[in-house]
């Protein structure tokens, strides 16, 4: 019973958690964007336009919901929830700090530490994908249709450099549990860089975030929604708190990729030559390694912006030649010389 | 002659897109950074390329043609005569002048033996040229520094001569008066006097001084100081 509460909490927190952030991210891409664009952007809504994402989801609640006449109902309504949930449900397994000890007992900052959490992300990465498509069939619009195509040719070419990069993490670490991979991390590596993924997989790191970027349909590779080529893509059909939805599910993607990052290559909750929990009490440890965590997690939040403002759209058939001509042959190369090293090392 | 299409031949580094990548980021990082800084200003005028309206204003030109004003002279009396030339040059046609001698006892009110009893600009139809500023022959309209002139009926459009005069000390009160304008030299100065005749003949003073049109211009202002 206590364990099971304890589970609850853990759930609800980690989701309200993720929750604000999306909601913060909203804030930030617009002041973001307006502040490398060279204007102010919104600056109105309360202090510094903080209160901006409170208005528009009064704005998007309030707003009447369309379904367009000639739409699949029932894939219409499912689209949005489609996309959202995978995203949400990812999140699951990703470890947002070490433990917190309470009253004697232990609890693992972490909601399922599942020994295959690595397949379980793979897996739900690839069904966010049916939303899209599902969206985009269901509108009966031909731009929602080909952003919904659009969407599958792109994941066909980032899923497997994704994969290659991944499988060389998991030759790394020799495990498939986030936890696991996160505690691994810890002390130095070749005794002067911090034992993080990112210095023992350079080239994993590389192809991992570019291909993070491809799953989460964003600028460069945002061609699902190609709002200068095909209206707004998937979701032109789509209005209200539907379209809210969609875009509400972007931010928690982001989130979630960011942790992923974050987890795989850049030492999860660990600081750089400083043990914290040699010094910290086990109460200000948890609440330290979260925040450590998040410090991480908001700095490639604010990658994904910065990168958005700076690159343009890659055209369709460029994304296919990235994927296919580039990253994948990379991928297969960075596992050989993986497996090559562990191979000479072990 | 054409110019010659020369194929852009890629470096190694260009191809392989992630160091020029770097460098993109780091203009929109400046550009970032900079932005943020200049945010942080107390003053509404912060960013230099966007002005935040309401606070902050772009200055506006000396010869800026805003709402009408009807001017009053130095000891506060109102030049208008009501002669109707403004009402005659309109090119929209939107200025209504009715004219009327001035009554016993209010003498001090006005510069003139005439004056304009009623007064109305159509701001629905007036397109802010500055005609009847340049043809009134004493001087008694301006057009003022106020541009926001959004209503919210058609009939707030009509300015009657209350609110032109409530212009003239409201521009006054704020300093934003200009001087008048230089005469413009007219150039076909025979086609001219037959044109204005019936419009100056409302007020007697006017039509002798209209013949030779302009001079008056710059003249009575003069003799009103």
């Amino acid at each position: 019973m206590n364990d099971l509460i304890i589970a609850l909490i853990k759930v609800v927190f980690i989701w309200v958690w993720v929750l604000l952030i999306a909601v913060v991210m909203t804030w930030v891409e617009r002041r973001g964007a307006a502040m490398i664009q060279d204007r102010p952007g919104p600056n109105r809504a309360g202090p510094f336009g903080l209160l901006q994402p409170l208005a528009d989801g009064i704005k998007l609640f309030t707003k009447e919901d369309i379904i367009p006449a000639k739409a699949k109902k029932l894939l219409f309504i499912l689209g949005p929830i489609l996309f959202s949930l995978p995203a949400f449900s990812a999140y699951a397994v990703v470890p947002f700090g070490d433990k917190i000890i309470l009253g004697g007992k232990e609890i693992i900052l972490q909601v399922a530490d599942v020994n295959i959490g690595f397949l379980y992300i793979v897996a739900l990465g690839s069904m966010a994908v049916y939303g899209i498509v599902v969206g985009g069939w269901a509108s009966n619009n031909k731009y929602s249709i080909l952003g919904g195509l659009r969407a599958t040719a792109q994941l066909i070419s980032y899923e497997v450099p994704w994969g290659l990069a991944l499988l060389a993490i998991v030759l790394v670490y020799g495990t498939f549990s986030l936890r696991e991979i996160a505690l691994a991390q810890q002390g130095t590596f070749l005794g002067i860089l911090p034992n993080w993924g990112v210095f023992k997989q350079p080239l994993g790191f590389i192809l991992f975030i570019v291909a993070a970027y491809a799953e989460a349909n964003r600028v460069p590779f945002d061609l699902p929604e190609a709002e200068s080529e095909i209206v707004s893509g998937y979701h032109t059909e789509y209005g209200s708190m539907r379209l809210g939805v969609y875009l509400f599910g972007e931010y928690v993607n982001l989130c979630t990729l960011s942790a992923l990052i974050v987890t795989f290559f850049f030492g999860a909750w660990h600081l750089p030559y400083i043990n914290m929990a040699s010094f910290l009490g086990p109460i200000s440890y948890g609440i330290a390694s979260f925040l450590v965590f998040f410090l991480k997690v908001s700095f490639f939040l604010w990658l994904f912006v910065w990168v958005r403002w700076t690159v343009p759209r890659f055209r369709y058939d460029q994304v296919m030649g990235l994927g296919w001509k580039a990253l994948i042959p990379l991928g297969l190369l960075n596992l050989f010389l993986t497996a090559l090293a562990i191979q000479l090392t072990a | 002659m054409a110019k010659p299409v020369v194929e852009k031949r890629y470096k190694l580094s260009e191809q392989v897109y992630l160091w020029e990548l770097i460098k993109g980021m780091g203009l929109t990082w400046k550009h970032f950074i900079f932005n943020v800084k200049a945010s942080f200003r107390p003053e509404p005028h912060t960013i230099p390329t966007c002005w935040q309206y309401p606070e902050d204003r772009r200055p506006i030109a000396p010869n800026f043609r805003g709402a009408h004003m009807l001017m009053l002279d130095e000891e506060g009396r109102e030049k208008c005569v009501g002669c109707g030339m403004c009402a005659k040059i309109c090119p929209a046609n939107c200025i209504t002048v009715e004219n009327a001698k001035v009554p016993e006892g209010e003498e001090a009110k006005y510069a003139g033996k005439t004056y304009s009893k009623t007064f109305t600009i159509d701001w629905l139809r007036c397109i802010f040229c500055g005609f009847c500023e340049e043809v009134c022959p004493k001087g008694a309209m301006m057009l003022g520094p106020e541009y926001e002139l959004a209503r919210y009926t058609p009939e707030e459009c009509l300015a009657d001569k209350s609110m032109l005069l409530a212009n003239f000390h409201k521009a006054k009160q704020e300093g934003k008066l200009r001087p008048p304008r230089e005469p413009v030299p007219v150039v076909g100065a025979a086609a001219k006097p037959g044109e204005e005749k019936p419009a100056a003949s409302a007020d007697e003073k006017a039509v002798t001084s209209a013949a030779k049109p302009k001079v008056p211009v710059k003249a009575k202002p003069k003799a009103a100081e």
